[in-house]
């Protein structure tokens, strides 16, 4: 089972596509849930992803507003897919019935 | 003061993997971060992965299991050896007295080898980590340096061992495994050295002291467990 995290940064890559790479990712995460998101755990998070097969990462092209420097390119692997949505569906599964979803089942409103 | 920032954070980012550092400095300069926050960013992922790697046994060998107490006997040996050649030259060993020069042959060589073999490990088992190794090397060199008082020796007569550690170092770190009889030959020499060294000054090899060199020689032997097999390799190949 992913980590919220892991989930976030799998869901963000998955909705950047091929434009995948760490600080977009970090923007979409950071404006996504409006909370500061370090290098640090998102490479070290990338890395463990990586390690576990949900993602797949390599090195593409420098451009000028990067000062010439490389992009970590990254893809979300089938397997990748597959451990977000068990934890997406493992979450609604859970969250049914909680007083804070809007439409939830026996929901008098 | 912004210029000296980045340049801070530049400098921080050595502390990376070459691919890393320049994944990370471009994301940096593409967000437009503060020096501040970049220096952030580069030291919290820097403290990560070392963190990371302390995860696993082998730094804590490298640093704790070999270099720190490998120094202690080394330079505990470097002084002996120091000594027995201050020994040979002082006296007349042709006509009986002293140790003896082919005691000093062997203790030159069970210290090189010890160095080497030491070195060897720390360089391959932990080369991400090897600056703590080095830190645990040097503390207690400064320490027993600090403490010298042999006047009729060099502090110095401590470091023998440092050129040979060295080298191990670099080649642990250049080629992680040595070959099967290069292992043995090491492993052999440095077991058999050691017998006649101590028995040699009459004291059992179950004594402290010779007990301390038997541990000296750990290191022989673990590069005998991983050397490279040559049926293995061709499995591999």
């Amino acid at each position: 089972m992913l980590g919220e995290f892991e989930y976030l940064l799998i869901t963000a890559a998955a909705g950047l596509g091929d434009n995948a790479y760490g600080a977009a990712i970090r923007e979409e995460i950071e404006a996504t849930t409006g909370r500061r998101c370090s290098l640090g755990a998102l490479y070290t998070t990338i890395d463990r992803l990586e390690t576990k097969g949900l993602l797949k990462t390599w090195m593409g092209d420098a451009t000028p507003q990067r000062g010439g420097r490389a992009k970590r390119m990254v893809r979300v692997t089938p397997k990748g897919v597959r451990a977000a949505k068990d934890f997406y569906d493992a979450v609604t599964r859970v969250s049914r019935g909680a007083s804070w979803v809007a439409n939830r089942t026996g929901s008098t409103s | 003061m912004t210029e000296v920032g980045w340049s801070i954070v530049e400098v921080a980012s050595q502390l990376l993997e070459r691919d890393e550092r320049e994944t990370v400095l471009g994301d940096l300069a593409e967000a437009g971060e503060s020096a501040w926050r970049g220096l952030h960013d580069v030291l919290g992922l820097v403290i990560r992965r070392q963190a990371i790697l302390w995860k696993n046994w082998r730094p804590w060998l490298a640093a704790f299991g070999v270099s720190l107490p490998g120094s202690f006997f080394l330079m505990g040996f470097s002084l002996s050896v120091s000594l027995t050649f201050r020994q040979i030259i002082t006296t007349k060993i042709f006509e009986g007295a002293g140790p003896g020069f082919l005691l000093l042959i062997c203790h030159a060589f069970l210290l090189v080898g010890w160095s080497w073999s030491s070195g060897f490990v720390v360089g391959s088992v932990a080369r991400r980590t090897l600056w703590v190794s080095i830190a645990s090397c040097c503390f207690p060199c400064l320490f027993c340096l600090a403490r010298f008082r042999v006047e009729s020796l060099s502090r110095f007569c401590l470091l023998l061992f440092v050129l040979p550690a060295i080298w191990g170092v670099r080649q642990g770190l250049r080629i992680t495994r040595i070959k099967l009889s290069l292992a043995v030959v090491l492993a052999v020499a440095i077991t058999v050295l050691t017998i006649p060294t101590w028995s040699g000054r009459g004291q059992p090899w179950w004594s402290p002291p010779a007990l301390m060199n038997w541990i000296l020689g750990w290191p022989a032997w673990y590069l005998l467990a991983t050397a490279r097999r040559p049926g293995r390799e061709t499995e591999r190949s």
